[in-house]
């Protein structure tokens, strides 16, 4: 053990001139923090012993520093308040009079400065009484500017970023917290590969493929990297096609997949750019299909094409991956993106969901019972109607009979009664979104359903 | 040891034991007090005027009280003083006394059709040091918070009002209390012959009930059947840093690395670990980013007209520099797994500028977010709590109020001489308005039903953050209550985190510094 750090210290501030805190040391080593402290000033003195000035340090000083006389800090702001308590109470009040001055409370300031070894003598000049001085650092030259010390964290944070803080931050000697409370996260954010991944994916989609736990891992490691930025939305590009044969089967028509298709594009487009960490100028031509309305859909495609050409051959992952993380992304809804381009992302997904939760069979054109679903102000499913059927009899009388009958059906949900929304920006509303809903679900009804309110 | 402990860690490394520490567990309740109904539910097209009227509806009766029982034999000249509902009632030569909302007429303050009319977008106003051009009240007194220059009444008027209409006030009574537009008070006096109300007395509506210590986890184990538990762990402190500053230039953020060090009980010796193992929460009081607003000040709008007249509909994403939240995200989840935090929002954090700020979205925090509550299921708070601002919650017990900075600050303004930040946080509370200027010069959500910002209950710590230094003291209310006040300065600036002990409410500072030469 003893020989380990010396070893190591010889190597990284001698050899390589690296600056070391206890930090990087008990990292590295896997010590306790106050061990690594001791170590370094072990090796410090020795190297100096050799050979004076070899090795410069700096040092942490925990204290209480000296009252300082000049007549700005604590005392002044007594005096102010006097002088002004005296002439008048700032505020009446009910209360006891206030006394005339400010009881001193005397609050207990604890200073940790950070020195240089050249230094200390006069920094500890300017303690009242030490708690405590430890080496902070070492490094093979002096230190120019102390604020480049705080590359040895950036280090650590880099190099050590895999492990879990919760089992090995024990230790490196960090304070413990029996209470602390960590959700496992389907999305990891950069870089844990620690295989935290909630495996509740089971949707009723055919093509959920047993390769999803791993690519998720897989995918979560590069998360916030730029590639993979941009070959999200490619990949999200790329699978409408294998992705979507699931969904389109339980809609009938696979023409009106094209739309379908890119406005889930654009969803998971946005909802990339949008919760990734990093984001990049490559997700401003994101960012723009997202705003423009669906009308420019041809525009955007060229877009979103040049961009996703390059990063797909950049990023050779397989289709199967890909759907896989749309998957994943599809079932993990944060964002609630507010366009038009929206509105049919989300009826996409909201759809996506309805096939999921419910059975494949409620999606069936005959359906025995009742379905409402209200998503998004609106209620949207089919019902039972009574409705009117007249028929020519035998002897050439018109016979109108009433039987029940199902009809899909989507409205709106009624409007909040405090605000009174003017009646042409509803009527605005519901055409837009109806229109929109119009080309992204026809599957749903007939052309009719676009007449349906009012 | 061998009595020489502080250069303990000044030897070789030894047989010297070295324990791991555990932290003081925190006991925590989130309150809803201020969190804005989201999406569809949120609307803005009320009038603000509603707010001063729900104000005053809701003041109204404990200035009342206060005031008749301060005043029931006020007596001048044989007249004894009579109550008057609405303001415009008031008659000449008679002595009576009326309840309403101040509202203060200043030079400078910023006024919204000027805005609106000169410019199309939306920038922040230039920053105003303080809205009165010093002038001053005219009052007779020279000194007290209104006090200005000379005579003459070219700077500040104060006015009463309320549904009926308004009332100027005078009086050389008024030169020596603080008054900002919002507050409620009740004034007794008489009307003069310029039809200027002269002001004798003025009472406000002081601190509201306080609720004892632990009522907020008793009444929710009470509510929901649970036994009441009497026996709790001693509490350990609540640590309360504001204005971290992260910018993304790498240059000055080492302080952050000590704090955090400091926090996570690496740095320091065995015993100033000890101390760290006792704080059992941090609090971040409003701007830990040092530019994450998304309102674009006059600068940076006029360099961008400047730049190529290229005008960006809304938001040009190519120009997002991800390094600060990266750095803060990166920073709270190295203090995560160890200390549990509540991040408050302040005026340069990216969320909504008017109050109350809504909580910083968990996508900010990619790393963070593992410790944050799934967004449809909360059990319960989070471990890492991102909160509104101004945020009211219980910790230990004790019921915390907090903000990051801008109503105190836009008090600031208004107050011509004053610049003690402690009372003016200390008539916040008297007025029981955690934002009296708002709406009037500090932007804030149009509320329809009542005014949030109406203290409902006396909180037994009242912390703002962003203040230029580090203040603190007691304040006293009529029932008993008492009230830590601490003015938290900003890190950035001053290396200073505010350690408050939650069993006796005494604040002490910790103080991060690097040696400066020079």
């Amino acid at each position: 053990m003893a020989q380990d750090y010396t070893e190591w210290l010889a190597i990284n501030v001698l050899n390589e001139q690296q600056l070391v805190s206890y930090r990087s040391l008990s990292r590295a080593l896997k010590i306790h923090s106050n061990l690594a402290k001791q170590m370094l000033y072990d090796f410090h003195r020795k190297q100096n012993t050799k050979k004076p000035r070899a090795v410069h340090a700096t040092y942490l000083i925990t204290g209480t520093k000296r009252k300082e006389i000049p007549n700005d800090g604590t005392h002044s702001q007594r005096e102010g308040d006097d002088t002004v308590m005296q002439s008048s109470p700032p505020l009446p009040s009910s209360s006891a009079p206030k006394p005339d001055e400010h009881d001193e409370e005397p609050i207990a300031v604890q200073t940790v400065m950070l020195v240089k070894e050249e230094n200390v003598l006069q920094a500890k000049a300017k303690f009242e009484s030490i708690t405590g001085t430890h080496i902070y650092s070492l490094q093979a030259k002096g230190l120019g500017d102390l604020q480049t010390l705080t590359e040895c964290n950036r280090k650590i944070a880099a190099d050590y970023a895999s492990e879990d803080p919760l089992e090995v931050w024990k230790q490196y000697g960090t304070i413990q917290n029996p209470k602390v409370k960590r959700r496992t996260q389907r999305r990891q954010p950069p870089p844990p590969r620690a295989p935290m991944v909630k495996e509740a994916v089971a949707k009723a989609t055919p093509a959920a493929p047993t390769t999803k736990p791993t690519t998720l891992k897989k995918e979560s490691s590069k998360d916030s990297q730029d590639s993979k930025l941009a070959s999200k939305p490619s990949s999200a590009k790329a699978t409408p096609e294998p992705a979507k044969k699931p969904p389109t089967t339980k809609r009938q028509g696979s023409d009106i997949f094209k739309s379908f298709a890119k406005g889930k594009s654009k969803a998971k487009a946005a909802q990339e750019s949008q919760e990734s960490a990093g984001s990049t100028p490559k997700t401003a031509p994101e960012d723009e299909p997202m705003a423009s309305f669906s009308d420019e859909d041809d525009a955007d495609e060229g877009d979103v094409d040049v961009v996703e050409d390059v990063p797909k051959v950049v990023d050779g992952k397989s289709k199967k991956e890909r759907e896989a993380e749309l998957q994943a992304m599809m079932e993990h809804e944060d964002e609630v993106m507010a366009d038009a381009a929206e509105v049919a992302s989300e009826q996409a997904e909201g759809d996506v969901n309805e096939g999921a939760i419910d059975k494949p069979e409620s999606q069936a054109a005959e359906e025995p019972k009742e379905t409402v679903q209200v998503e998004n102000g609106r209620r949207r499913g089919r019902r039972r109607v009574m409705k009117k059927k007249t028929v020519k009899d035998e002897d050439g009388y018109l016979i109108t009979k009433e039987e029940a009958a199902w009809e899909s059906f989507s409205e709106y949900e009624p409007a909040p009664k405090k605000i009174k929304v003017p009646p042409t920006t509803s009527m605005n509303k519901s055409t837009t979104a109806a229109a929109g809903k119009k080309g992204a679900k026809p599957g749903q009804g007939n052309i009719m359903s676009f007449f349906s309110k009012k | 040891m061998n009595g020489d402990s502080h250069a303990d860690l000044l030897q070789a490394p030894g047989n010297l034991d070295h324990p791991v520490l555990e932290r003081s567990p925190s006991a925590y309740t989130p309150l809803p007090t201020y969190q804005l109904p989201k999406g569809e539910h949120r609307h803005y097209q009320q009038q603000y005027a509603d707010m001063y009227f729900a104000r005053l509806a809701q003041l109204k009766p404990a200035v009342e009280q206060i005031a008749s029982e301060a005043w029931a034999d006020f007596e001048i000249g044989g007249e004894t003083a009579s109550r008057k509902d609405r303001v415009l009632d008031v008659r000449q030569g008679e002595l009576c006394w009326v309840a309403g909302t101040v509202y203060m007429e200043m030079p400078l303050k910023p006024n919204v059709l000027e805005d609106i009319g000169k410019e199309h977008w939306i920038a922040a106003p230039p920053p105003r040091v303080k809205y009165d051009s010093g002038v001053g009240w005219g009052g007779d007194s020279e000194r007290g918070a209104h006090a200005g220059g000379g005579k003459g009444l070219a700077g500040a008027q104060i006015m009463l009002e309320d549904e009926s209409g308004r009332l100027r006030l005078t009086g050389g009574y008024l030169s020596g209390g603080l008054l900002v537009t919002g507050a409620i008070v009740a004034v007794v006096g008489t009307e003069n012959s310029d039809g200027d109300f002269e002001v004798l007395d003025l009472r406000v509506p002081d601190l509201p009930r306080q609720p004892p210590r632990w009522e907020t986890e008793d009444g929710d184990a009470a509510l929901k059947g649970k036994s009441v538990t009497k026996k709790r762990d001693n509490a350990g402190k609540v640590a309360i840093v504001s204005g971290l500053g992260v910018s993304g230039v790498e240059g000055d953020t080492l302080l952050l690395d000590l704090l955090m060090e400091h926090l996570l009980g690496e740095s320091t010796d065995p015993s100033s670990q000890q101390q760290a193992a006792s704080i059992s929460r941090l609090i971040i009081a409003g701007n830990s980013l040092s530019h994450g607003s998304p309102i674009p000040s006059r600068e940076e709008l006029a360099a961008a007209t400047k730049k190529g007249g290229r005008k960006t509909y809304g938001y040009d994403s190519s120009s997002y520099n991800a390094a600060p939240t990266d750095r803060l995200d990166q920073w709270l989840a190295a203090l995560l797994p160890s200390i549990p935090i509540t991040l408050l929002p302040g005026e340069q954090d990216p969320t909504s500028t008017s109050l109350p700020q809504q909580p910083i979205h968990a996508a900010m925090f990619p790393h963070g977010r593992a410790y944050m509550n799934p967004p449809t299921a909360p059990e319960g708070p989070g471990w890492f709590d991102s909160t509104t601002n101004p945020a009211e919650f219980s910790a230990d017990g004790w019921r915390f109020l907090g903000t990051g900075g801008q109503p105190v600050d836009d008090v600031y303004k208004y107050l011509p001489d004053c610049e003690e930040r402690l009372e003016m946080m200390e008539a916040m509370l008297r007025w029981r308005l955690t934002a009296p200027t708002a709406p009037d010069t500090l932007w804030c959500y149009p509320f329809q039903d009542g005014d949030q910002f109406v203290m409902k209950e006396c909180p037994h710590v009242y912390f703002v953050g962003n203040q230029p230094k580090f203040e603190t003291t007691v304040v006293e209310g009529p029932l008993g209550q008492q009230v830590r006040i601490v003015a938290v300065p900003r890190f950035r600036e001053t290396g200073e985190v505010v350690l408050l002990d939650c069993e006796t409410l005494v604040p002490e500072v910790v103080r991060f510094e690097i040696f400066d030469e020079g």
